[in-house]
Formats: structure tokens, C-alpha cells, sequence
């Protein structure tokens, strides 16, 4: 085991030099640092949003911005030239607006070609067809992809685990939902076009597949076929990853996959890293089909000596280990072996998601062996690049929960203290593996410092951890110093209960709650807090269970206050608790009681036999 | 008739005055000091304390070159009043204790010898104050100190809580955008906040 914390505690970039700093994104002030991974993201982003706002105005005013002050120049900080130069209806000038991005003004510019009869060249055509296919008709502004919507429906794949019956058509869990118009832009240009290449073919295939008409895509590749072309790799990728779409079986899917596999082979295409990631991606929706076939693929692959990239072995996790049950599969291990030699460079968009899905899959198997052979494979060459710190605060957080788990815990001690606040933020999941970690190695003292960080990281209100918090700390009898920090924890969550900000709304008492910081009170020998605490059990409605009531009168023992003990007979007996004699008898018993007290006594006495209580009632 | 001369008072044992201007002469009736008739010569003296307010126009003088009002009795001070204006430690100190209590804040090099350019930071410098005063209204705690080290500008700013922190980044991150764009260096804000300014004496 130690040989595990010598080496991933070297100093390396990935663990900071100093612990307790944030991110050097940050600024370094107590007010602008994030305590938490929610605030983390929020300043990240709103930091970015400035830099954009500011590009946007650099954008909209570049005449402000364009007078050369360096010598050398620095093209980066002047402004672009984002308005066409050539004026007038010609070829360039349509040209000019297709480098330029300019959506609708470029298609105008086409169609006012057209009308005044000039042929336009095929090569413009093609980009003018490429760049309405990669934007989709609409402009090209920032649109957010919805991942969400995959994942959903994977694991509705993965919740029947046989081949699903017909379903209809999930146009709307396509990322880039419907977007593709009857009749659009692109469609009409390509109808027009006196003569098409092979390229056009791809180009509206490939459209066609972003935005969500497979079916429109698959038509169009029967329509090149017929007209004799050939289409190229990156065509292929695309109607391998529209394949979910056309068929709904798992076997039919294999089988579609399989005759654009051939049809590769036989126009002698290619393939490259991506196209067996797309095979994959599709076969991570084939179920049982997806898992006999996912190990050929990789053979394959390996034959044809292509070098896996991170996303084939994020795919294959993910088809291995989806469900809770299969565990029988090694294939984790040697995933690892292959990731640990080497540093991997971003090939495809899912590169990134690889060293979460396989921290995750060390969570679910409970290992923590290999997941600090995943720490190390992090560490290698320029594998570090695919965490940015979203990333890298999850990937951090499971690695903490898996720690908690299966470590000592003087090793979870540790990484705890190295770790947070500086590299991840621990979130409420964290915290409560944390405490359950504690609980196992009794080590309870720390509670209090463990609520200081809770505090700093802002859930003093969720209402779970407090629970957990205070059952742990009044669950067991401690020594005296390790009982009064409870009790000023405890008071520290009081005021949390119940102050009442401008805008916060006070977190409400439960039962288990104010039981617990009754008892924490009592056992510090504290008994005017109890005692408050005490009469709030009627304002919430709730009754103090018998051990909160024991504890009351042990402490008011302890101090010798007999009026407090009386009162507490009273209040049990007003709520007509059955335990509210064997109460009566104990303070008669153990408390030396004045002639006032006992006559008080005698008569809470007579209040409780009149009223209704199931309790059996014997009178002295 | 030449002008009365008056001879100085005597001065046994004071120290030794600058030598002395010649008294005007009426020849050429040049100087607008000394325009002949009229008046004493103390009162020319007089006249001359405020340059801003020209000799009435006679013919055949020539004006003087004068500069608008400088006020530099009043420059960077900030006046005494009832008691209420609270004031930071580097408002409360005029401009000749720069060096001596106060720091600068504009830190460059162009003032040293052979170091050229030196306007042209000055004018940069009062664009980055402007600038920065009205991005983060309000928030500004005390004057902003502009560093220069090599090519970088770097900005170190103390700000107040008034703001969110997310909003306060996305401004920071605006302005060291917006700022290296339009003086083609790289710019850093450093900025630091503190819940409120700190008084150093209430005028």
C-alpha cells in the first residue's frame, strides 16, 4: 500500500505545490477563489463569457481596434476582417462569403447568380454545399449540444436486454434534433445543380447525418451508388453513426454495419481510427449483439494497424461494464495496460470522456488497484490534456469515494488534506462517504472539522449531511473534550436552523435533528440549551424518543438542577407519553427534591392519569 | 520724463536678494509690464501676479505668451471641510509628498534618460483610469496602479464587494480582453477586494 501514496504524491503538475490554493484560472482572493465546484464552474464560465463579450465588441467596432502600436505586428489582437470586401454579384464575391461564413448572404448571392444566368463553377457549388450542410440552414452561431439525450437512450437500451420490439423513430434524441428542413437550402441548391460529382453526394450525406435525416442520408448514398460514385471514409463514419437511427433490432443494426463495411472494402476506401470509433459507438446500442462483436472490432482494427485512440476504449467500457451485473469481463485491465504505455493525442470528440467512464467503472468494481494505475496512466505524457477542470473535479470526486471505501484511513486522511479544496471540490456525496469512512475507523473526532469544511463548501443547509452529522455525533458516549466540541458543534448547527437571512430560507427541524442536539447538549452537561432545545419538540409537532429524554435527566443529575428535571416530567406528560411514569419515578428516585418540587411533582402526576394515555397508569 | 526710480529699502544684514530687474524703460513702449503712463510702477507688479488678466490693449504693445491658469495650489489637494469626507491615505496626501509618503501610480520607464515615448504612456495611462472607472462602477476602492514590465501592463486594482464574484470575474475578464486589444501588449488584472475603503483621515 505505501508504495502506491510515495508515487502518486510526487510532485507532479497534476497534484499543486500548494494545497490550499484554487486553480491558477482564479484570481487569488478569498472573495473571487470558488469553494465549491458549483462556483468553480460559475466563475470559469462567466470569466470565458467576459473574454467573448469583449471579443464581440472587438468584432462590432474593429475600426476602434485596428491601429498597429507593436512592432513587430500581433495579428492575434487585431481584429478580423469578417465583412466581404468584393462588392457585386460575381463568382469571388460568392466565394469570398463562403470563407467568410456568411450563411444566408452567400445563398442570396447564388440564387442572384443564377437568375442573371452566369454558370457557376462545381467547385464553388460543393462549398457552397458544404458549408450550408456543416451549419444546417441556419446561421453560424454557437449551438449547445444536447449529449443528454444519448446517454437516455442508451440506458432505456440497456434496461431491456433484448432486442427491442419496433419503436418509432427518435428523431428528437438526435443532438442535433429535426433540424434538417423539407425542401431546405441545401436540398434545393443540390436538385438544381446541373451536374454532381461524388463530393456533393458526401458533402449532403454528411449534412444530412448532423442533423438528424438518416433516413434522408441513406436514400442519398442508394442515389450515389446507383449513380455509380464512390463515397469517401468520412461519408462512411457518418452512416455508420446514423445506423441507430434506420434500424431499431440489434441484429439488423450489425447487419447495416456490416454492408457499409463492405461496400468500403469494395470501393476501396480506407478506414481510418474513426470509422471503427463510429462502429463502436453503435454497437455500445446493440446490447448482447453489441458485446459478442465489439472484440472482433478491436482484432480488426489491430490487423489493419490502426492505433486505438481514447474514445474506442471509452466505447468499449462502455458496452463491457454498462450494467451493474456484469463484472465478469477483465477487459478494464487490459484497457489499462494498453493506456498506461503510452500518451494519447485528441482524435475524436469523445476522446475526453474516457478517464471518467473508467473511474467510474473502478467505482463499480470496487478496485482500488486499478484505479491508481489510471492515476498514473493520467500522469503520462500529455494524457493530462483530456481533464479540463470540470472534468478533472468529477474524475477526482469518484476517485475520493472510491478511496473512502476500500483505503485506511489514514490514507483517506491524506488525500483528503492534499486534495481539496485545491484539485477537486468535494461534493455532499463526498462528504458523506467521508463520514461513513470515519464511522468505519472511529475516528469521530474529526467530525467538527469536517463540519468547518462543510461550512466553507456551503452545504450547512443540505439537510442529509446535517442529519448524518448529528446522528454520528450522538450515537456513542465519548470522552469529555471530544463531547464539548460536539456540543459547540451542535450549537453551530442550531444557529444554522434557524437563522433566517434576507434570502435563505431557514432550514426546517426534524425529529432526529433536534433529538440528536438535545442529546449532544445533554451529554456536555449544558442543560439551559437542552432544555430549549426541549421545547421545540412541541413547536414541530414531534416527540422526543426515550433516549433524548434519559439523557436530559442524566444531565440535569449531573448539574443538579431538579427544576429542569420536573419540567421535563411535565412536558412528557402533557404530550402523554407512556414513558412519562418510569420518568416520574426516576427523578423522585435520584434528584433531592424540596417540599415545592415534590407537591409540583405529585401534581403532574394527577394531570397525567386524567388525561388520555394508553399508558398504564398505577397510582402511588 | 524717465519714471521715478525708487531706491530699495535698506537691507543691513538680510540675505542677498536676486539681482534686480531693471525698471522699465519707456523705449520702444514695449513691454506690456511697462507701457508708460499711468500709474506706478508698483501697480504693474501687481498686475503681473495674474497673467491671465491682460493690460488693457494699447496701441503698439505687444501681448505676453501666458498659459492658461495652472492652479497648482490646488491640484491633487483635497480641501478641509466640515469633517464628514472620509479619505484614503492617498487622497489625503498632496502631490509633493510623492516620493516622500506616497508611491507613484504609474510605474514606466519612460521618464529616464534617453527613454523615449513618455507622453504617450501618460495618455494611456488616463484611458485605462477611465476605462477601468466605468467598467466596475462604483466598485473601485482607490486609484488603480498601472505597472509596466516589458511589454505587459499590468493593472492592480482594489475593488469592493459590491458586486457578485461571478459578475466581478466576467468583468475582469472583459476588461484584460478589451485592454490588450486595444494596446497590443498583453494586460493582467490583478485586482483584490476588500469589503470597504480604507479611511485613512476624515476631511
Amino acid at each position: 500500500m505505501p508504495e502506491y501514496i510515495t508515487k502518486s504524491f510526487s510532485p507532479r503538475f497534476s497534484f499543486p505545490q500548494d494545497p490550499t490554493a484554487a486553480h491558477y484560472m482564479f484570481h487569488d482572493d478569498p472573495y473571487l477563489m470558488p469553494k465549491n465546484s458549483a462556483t468553480a464552474r460559475l466563475f470559469s464560465l462567466s470569466k470565458e463569457s467576459g473574454r467573448n463579450a469583449a471579443k464581440y465588441i472587438i468584432k462590432e467596432f474593429p475600426h476602434f481596434f485596428d491601429k498597429i502600436l507593436a512592432e513587430p505586428n500581433i495579428p492575434s489582437l487585431m481584429p478580423e476582417i469578417c465583412t466581404p470586401q468584393i462588392e457585386g454579384v460575381s463568382e469571388e464575391a460568392l466565394r469570398e462569403r463562403i470563407n467568410l461564413r456568411m450563411v444566408k448572404a452567400s445563398v442570396d448571392l447564388f440564387d442572384q447568380l443564377l437568375q442573371a444566368g452566369t454558370s457557376i463553377s462545381l467547385e464553388t457549388t460543393n462549398s457552397l454545399l458544404d458549408l450550408l450542410c456543416f451549419y444546417g440552414d441556419g446561421e453560424s452561431t454557437q449551438e449547445k449540444e444536447s449529449e443528454e439525450k444519448e446517454d437516455l437512450e442508451e440506458s432505456e437500451v440497456n434496461a431491456s436486454e433484448q432486442e427491442t420490439p419496433k419503436r418509432p423513430p427518435q428523431r428528437g434524441s438526435h443532438p442535433f434534433a429535426s433540424r434538417w428542413r423539407e425542401n431546405n437550402n441545401a436540398e434545393r441548391i443540390f436538385k438544381i445543380m446541373p451536374e454532381r460529382n461524388a463530393h456533393s453526394y458526401c458533402t449532403m450525406i454528411r449534412g444530412m447525418v448532423k442533423h438528424g435525416a438518416s433516413a434522408k442520408a441513406y436514400d442519398m448514398y442508394t442515389e450515389l451508388l446507383n449513380d455509380r460514385h464512390k463515397a469517401d471514409v468520412h461519408t462512411f463514419n457518418a452512416l455508420i453513426t446514423a445506423v441507430p437511427f434506420l434500424k431499431d433490432r440489434f441484429l439488423e443494426r450489425w447487419e447495416l454495419i456490416k454492408m457499409f463495411l463492405n461496400h468500403m472494402a469494395q470501393q476501396e476506401v480506407q478506414p481510418n481510427v474513426q470509422t471503427f470509433n463510429a462502429v463502436l459507438k453503435t454497437l455500445r446500442r446493440c446490447g448482447g449483439v453489441g458485446r459478442s462483436m465489439a472484440v472482433p472490432v478491436i482484432k480488426e482494427m489491430e490487423a489493419l494497424e490502426i492505433e486505438p485512440s481514447l474514445a474506442t476504449y471509452d466505447h468499449l467500457l462502455s458496452i463491457f461494464y454498462r450494467s451493474a451485473d456484469l463484472a465478469s469481463s477483465g477487459i478494464i485491465s487490459e484497457v489499462l495496460d494498453d493506456v498506461e504505455k503510452r500518451s494519447f493525442t485528441p482524435q475524436d470528440p469523445d476522446d475526453a470522456k474516457f478517464f471518467i467512464s473508467a473511474m467510474q467503472v473502478c467505482c463499480d468494481l470496487k478496485d482500488i488497484k486499478l484505479a491508481y494505475r489510471l492515476n498514473k496512466a493520467v500522469e503520462k505524457g500529455d494524457n493530462w490534456k483530456f481533464l479540463d477542470m470540470d472534468r478533472l473535479n468529477s474524475y477526482w470526486s469518484r476517485f475520493f469515494s472510491l478511496l473512502c471505501m476500500m483505503e485506511q484511513i489514514d490514507v483517506v486522511l491524506k488525500w483528503y488534506k492534499e486534495m481539496s479544496p485545491s484539485l477537486f471540490y468535494p461534493s455532499p456525496k463526498n462528504i458523506l462517504d467521508f463520514l461513513q469512512a470515519l464511522d468505519a475507523a472511529n475516528h469521530l473526532e474529526m467530525i467538527p472539522s469536517v463540519w468547518e469544511d462543510m461550512k466553507q463548501l456551503g452545504f450547512s443547509k443540505r439537510r442529509d449531511l446535517l442529519e448524518e452529522v448529528l446522528s454520528l455525533m450522538s450515537r456513542d458516549q465519548h470522552p469529555e473534550e471530544i463531547q464539548l466540541a460536539f456540543a459547540k458543534c451542535a450549537e453551530d448547527i442550531k444557529t444554522v436552523h434557524e437563522q433566517s437571512g434576507r434570502d435563505q430560507a431557514s432550514v426546517e427541524w426534524t425529529g432526529s435533528a433536534l433529538g440528536s442536539v438535545t442529546v449532544l447538549f445533554s451529554r456536555a452537561g449544558r442543560t439551559q440549551d437542552a432544555w430549549s432545545m426541549m421545547e421545540r419538540f412541541q413547536q414541530i409537532n414531534r416527540i422526543p424518543t426515550d433516549l433524548v429524554m434519559d439523557e436530559f435527566l442524566n444531565c440535569a443529575k449531573q448539574t443538579n438542577s431538579p427544576d429542569e428535571a420536573i419540567k421535563l416530567v411535565k412536558l412528557a406528560a402533557s404530550l402523554g407519553l407512556p414513558s412519562s411514569q418510569k420518568l416520574k419515578s426516576r427523578v423522585e428516585k435520584e434528584f433531592k427534591l424540596s417540599e415545592n418540587q415534590k407537591k409540583a411533582l405529585e401534581s403532574i402526576q394527577s394531570d397525567s392519569d386524567s388525561s388520555d394515555s394508553d399508558s398504564d397508569s398505577d397510582r402511588d | 520724463m524717465a519714471l521715478p526710480v525708487r531706491a530699495p529699502p535698506s537691507r543691513k544684514g538680510a540675505l542677498p536678494l536676486p539681482p534686480e530687474v531693471p525698471p522699465p524703460s519707456q523705449d520702444g513702449g514695449g513691454h506690456g509690464r511697462g507701457s508708460a503712463e499711468g500709474g506706478g510702477s508698483g501697480d504693474r507688479t501687481a498686475w503681473g501676479a495674474l497673467p491671465h488678466i491682460r493690460i488693457p490693449a494699447l496701441p503698439a504693445s505687444c501681448s505676453l505668451h501666458t498659459t492658461p491658469p495652472r492652479l497648482k495650489t490646488r491640484a491633487a489637494r483635497v480641501r478641509v471641510g466640515k469633517g464628514d469626507k472620509a479619505v484614503t491615505y492617498e487622497k489625503a496626501h498632496p502631490p509633493h509628498y510623492i516620493a516622500h509618503r506616497k508611491g507613484w501610480l504609474s510605474l514606466h520607464t519612460g521618464n529616464l534618460d534617453g527613454e523615449r515615448c513618455a507622453a504617450q504612456r501618460a495618455v494611456e495611462d488616463s484611458f485605462v483610469r477611465r476605462f477601468l472607472h466605468g467598467t466596475f462602477p462604483g466598485c473601485l476602492a482607490d486609484e488603480a496602479v498601472l505597472k509596466r514590465r516589458s511589454n505587459s501592463l499590468l493593472v492592480c486594482l482594489l475593488l469592493l464587494r459590491r458586486l457578485p464574484p461571478s459578475k466581478l470575474c466576467f468583468l475582469l475578464g472583459y476588461a484584460e480582453t478589451l485592454l490588450s486589444h486595444l494596446y497590443k501588449c498583453p494586460v493582467r488584472i490583478e485586482a483584490q477586494t476588500v469589503p470597504d475603503a480604507a479611511v485613512y483621515k476624515y476631511l
